[in-house]
């Protein structure tokens, strides 16, 4: 697609979907790229500009993808590299631009340079690997996966020494210290680049480089890694982007920025639990004071806002005393809770309460950042913590309340994963088909989200400050580009809520409220009076005539 | 401020931003910066460490303080505002304050604070006394767990206090509480106590708030209504009380709030004390022993002599309440050199009763009555001084059974005097 404007990235609204579980046109079971290409007037209709597919590309899926065995090609389960290129083409004709994953830090353990790697000290690929001869090293750094990993060494049987992985142990990571290993990672995104991908999400990025005597993240020879690759790609590809999967905090974050020159965007994951904690306390302080507390970042930087993808609602940003509190109000049912996370979509998440899918949706398209959509959260779809790990949110799409919920014609039980099949959040009950027909069905009201979030570039690209009325229960902010001015209010309460805002600088402004276009009456010199019924929340043009 | 309500508009629009809780701390105050900044401080630990995650205001009832004392507290809120706050908290933590008409009195607080619990639909309540310097946070779940958790109704501190502490609860309150009503709890006009929002609203609803004792004395009112009305009480040990060095000591004015109001309850529940009271067994959670040595800052001398010219000056207000054999005895034991002066316990309650008795047929004034009572007062709490001078706090504790036995025992007194005898 042509790079018009460097900053498209700001007026996204990204889809996140994972090919395999999309749409499965070859009857094998399994979502594929044509599946996929297939269903891109779907995702035009909804309304998004911007697809964000998870890994596709060869892999034991051992880490649903998140293993690659090789980078430069499609996994066969998929389709073909020819394929990827029609889909990619068809939503480039879309207007839709497409961010892939590229898992920098570590490969599968059966990728061949994994498998050169541990063949012999001597193989020339040896050092494309960390290793070591005690599991001693680098003492200070932290176990991501504390309920499956008991070290972040390795012991290879195969070479005798140890080798280093962040994540799973079948996840050797890369050694960015070998000039080779990076020169052929830019190898790899120039590629995809070529053949027209918008952007890549770069996953776990903190933790590409080692030093003893640091917890091993985020340390300034990563982020010199990230600058190199950036300078690369806006000099060979101008107007493409580099998102960033930096658990962190906010000021942690921030350096993944760096003066404009590391990452486009990166996901504020610490504002996420916030939200949901926020929802769930009736109190807007969570929110309030994670935004408070997020720095500054550059003009040509964004965040990337999310209310659920298809990891865990991770915890880790939280302090004991939120994620105590967190499990006990959203994963009572301990299945529910997998590392120091919640394994829970959305809709299960929020007690399937259309009032509060579409509060925490609001809040998505309205706070300062570029919103994300998770695959089958548009229309509501459940989880099924029964499966393990993180399956369980990444169950078949549900199209229609026919055969396999229309994803795929193989035998139910030829599917990659079973089918959400429980009366409230099963394929029948559940589905885009049925939503498709009903102007407010939950569908249909995402749609209208995100055309209404459209309207304007200030939900993208504007400034915030919020109002702070003295009724904590409602979260109010403006968003504020050039002239113009966008009022939103949000009600967290599951009560109606009345609330005075103090909008004296705004005097004489009309506020027109966007959903309906109705007006409101004019601001005056006292403070505002709106009431709000439970969850409601409204989204104000502010107009001087 | 609509004439009918206890609340004002502005303070009305400060509780709409609250919003329903499930806690309010109460705090009625009057003049008291010295002391409620701490006080505050405590309570808002306590919250923050034992129910960080239920709805908490803190609200300040204020009499017209000109010292500051409302900011004290509203410095206590922990809100988005909060500009580098050290304190961790889920949740807003509201603070506010409000200045009631008509004070200061105590009473007046009490009904602003049922009023603001009541439209809150918090469901427990407790009320921490702002000279309460001693206040731990834990106090704030040692009050409120057994309401919030285990569904008390009325919960009433057990203190660990300095061994000549609370004269006029020992010796009148107490047993003058359990003897009529059979009210074993230790401390019936609490400082500090918690209630559920439940009992708050029947509270709110009884006729007082225009009576006496709905403007003092009311805490002592609020556990005689829930002990009679055989509501779930239970006793909570909080830890050590101290009185603050320089709080004002103004024995007349604790006469009025606790002889006034069980007068007063002598009227309202004629019938009941009528008939031998069954004891409500109120439990102690955490109990430890609550009699503390330590010096007497009392003046036994000045005591003493307060009485002897009490008795000589009031005679003949003495007269008119007293029977004679006990104005007589009072007579002689003024006439005693101090070492040779002992008020019994019996001639107390004997004292107390017709005080009473003075009280509801409305001899004199009954703010004169019960004025008149300070200085015999006295003079009893030089003998229990004298009494106990060498006691331990075990053989205390059975001098103040001994006393309630008395009360008891001249109970038959009070009720021919009450039915028509002099």
């Amino acid at each position: 697609m042509a790079a018009q404007d460097g900053l498209w990235y700001k007026d996204a609204v990204v889809y996140q979907v994972h090919v395999r579980a999309f749409y499965d046109s070859s009857g094998d079971g399994n979502g594929d790229f044509r599946g996929l290409a297939q269903k891109l007037d779907y995702l035009q209709e909804l309304g998004i500009n911007t697809i964000w597919l998870m890994p596709f590309f060869p892999s034991p899926l051992r880490d649903d993808g998140y293993d690659i065995a090789d980078y430069r090609t499609v996994n066969p389960t998929y389709g073909t590299l020819d394929d990827f290129k029609a889909f990619l083409e068809a939503a480039h004709q879309r207007s839709i631009r497409v961010i892939i994953e590229m898992v920098l830090n570590h490969t599968s353990d059966q990728h061949p340079w994994f498998q050169e790697s541990r063949s012999s000290r001597d193989n020339p690929r040896r050092d494309w690997y960390v290793w070591s001869d005690t599991d001693t090293k680098y003492k200070g750094t932290r176990l991501i996966f504390v309920d499956t990993e008991l070290s972040n060494w390795a012991w290879d049987p195969v070479s005798k020494q140890y080798y280093w992985h962040r994540f799973f142990s079948h996840q050797p990571d890369l050694n960015y210290d070998n000039p080779q290993v990076r020169e052929e990672m830019w190898d790899i995104m120039k590629f995809w680049l070529q053949m027209g991908v918008d952007a890549f999400r770069l996953d776990a990025v903190p933790y590409l480089v080692e030093r003893e005597g640091t917890n091993c993240e985020n340390l300034p020879e990563t982020h010199e890694i990230i600058k190199d690759l950036r300078v690369r790609m806006d000099r060979e590809f101008p107007g493409r982007m580099l998102l960033a999967e930096a658990n962190q905090w906010p000021t942690d974050l921030r350096a993944y920025f760096g003066n404009g020159d590391e990452f486009n965007m990166a996901f504020h994951f610490p504002l996420m639990p916030r939200m949901f904690m926020g929802l769930k306390l009736e109190d807007r302080k969570p929110i309030t004071e994670i935004l408070k507390q997020t720095p500054e970042i550059p003009e040509n930087c964004q965040w990337c806002l999310f209310l659920r993808n298809h990891d865990e609602l991770t915890l880790e940003m939280v302090t004991d005393m939120e994620r105590d509190y967190m499990y006990d109000e959203y994963a009572k049912d301990k299945a529910m809770r997998l590392n120091l996370g919640i394994r829970r979509r959305l809709a299960p998440l929020l007690d399937n309460d259309r009032r509060r899918i579409e509060l925490m949706n609001g809040l998505l398209m309205s706070l300062p950042g570029t919103p994300i959509i998770y695959y089958g959260d548009e229309i509501g779809m459940g989880d099924n913590v029964n499966l393990g790990d993180r399956h369980g949110v990444r169950t078949p799409m549900q199209w229609e309340g026919g055969w396999n919920g229309g994803f795929s014609p193989a035998d139910p039980e030829a599917l990659y994963s079973p089918l959400m099949l429980n009366p409230v959040y099963g394929f029948q009950a559940i589905n885009v088909q049925s939503q498709k027909r009903f102007e407010h069905s939950l569908l249909s009201w995402m749609k209208l989200l995100i055309r209404v979030r459209k309207t304007t570039p200030v939900l993208g690209r504007g400034s915030i400050q919020f109002l702070y009325p003295a009724n904590h229960r409602v979260l109010a902010y403006t968003r504020r580009l050039g002239n113009e001015t966008v009022l939103v209010v949000n009600n967290l309460s599951s009560k109606a809520q009345a609330v005075e805002l103090e909008l004296k600088e705004f005097r004489g402004s009309i506020l027109i409220e966007m959903f309906g276009r109705n007006i409101f009456p004019r601001i005056g010199d006292l403070p505002y009076l709106l009431t709000l019924g439970p969850y409601q929340f409204f989204w104000f043009r502010l107009r001087r005539i | 401020m609509p004439e009918e309500s206890i609340l004002s508009d502005d303070f009305v629009r400060e509780l709409m931003n609250v919003g329903d809780v499930d806690i309010v701390v109460g705090v009625p105050t009057f003049n008291d910066a010295r002391s409620v900044g701490q006080v505050v401080q405590a309570v808002r630990a306590g919250l923050l460490k034992h129910f960080p995650r239920e709805r908490s205001v803190i609200i300040n009832a204020d009499g017209g303080s000109r010292d500051g004392t409302q900011d004290m507290v509203r410095a206590a809120a922990i809100s988005d505002l909060s500009v580098a706050s050290d304190v961790h908290a889920l949740r807003t933590l509201h603070s506010i304050s409000t200045q009631y008409e008509g004070g200061p009195a105590n009473g007046i607080a009490m009904h602003t604070i049922l009023a603001a619990t009541d439209l809150l639909q918090a469901r427990a309540c407790a009320i921490v006394s702002p000279e309460s310097t001693t206040l731990e946070p834990d106090w704030m779940e040692r009050l409120l767990r057994p309401v919030l958790r285990e569904g008390n109704d009325l919960v009433l501190p057990i203190y660990r206090r300095p061994k000549f502490d609370g004269l006029l609860i020992r010796n009148l309150v107490f047993p003058m509480a359990k003897t009529l009503y059979g009210c074993t709890v230790r401390e019936p006009y609490p400082a500090d106590f918690a209630f559920s929002g439940e009992l708050g609203s029947q509270f709110l609803s009884q006729d007082i708030w225009n009576q006496e004792q709905g403007r003092r004395g009311t805490e002592l009112w609020m556990t005689l209504w829930a002990a009679i009305g055989k509501r779930k009480l239970v006793q909570s040990f909080l830890g050590t009380k101290t009185r603050r060095e320089d709080a004002p000591s103004d024995l007349v004015a604790a006469m009025r709030e606790t002889a006034g109001t069980l007068f007063i309850s002598l009227d309202t529940y004629s019938a009941l004390w009528h008939l031998t009271p069954e004891l409500l067994e109120v439990p102690c959670l955490g109990c430890e022993p609550s009699i503390s040595d330590g010096p007497s800052r009392l003046n036994r001398k000045r005591l003493y002599d307060m009485f002897t010219f009490g008795v000589k000056e009031l005679d003949p207000v003495f007269l008119s309440i007293l029977t004679s054999p006990t104005h007589d005895e009072l007579k002689r034991l003024a006439g005693l050199p101090e070492e040779k002066f002992t008020y019994s316990g019996e001639l107390w309650a004997r004292t107390v009763y017709e005080f009473a008795i003075a009280f509801h047929k409305a001899i004199i004034g009954r703010d004169h009555i019960v004025q008149a009572l300070v200085p015999l007062f006295r003079g009893r709490a030089h003998t229990f001084l004298t009494q106990n001078r060498d006691s331990s706090p075990e053989q205390m504790e059975s001098k103040i059974d001994l006393l309630c036995k008395e009360f008891e025992q001249e109970k038959p007194h009070l009720t021919e005097l009450w039915d028509g005898g002099k």
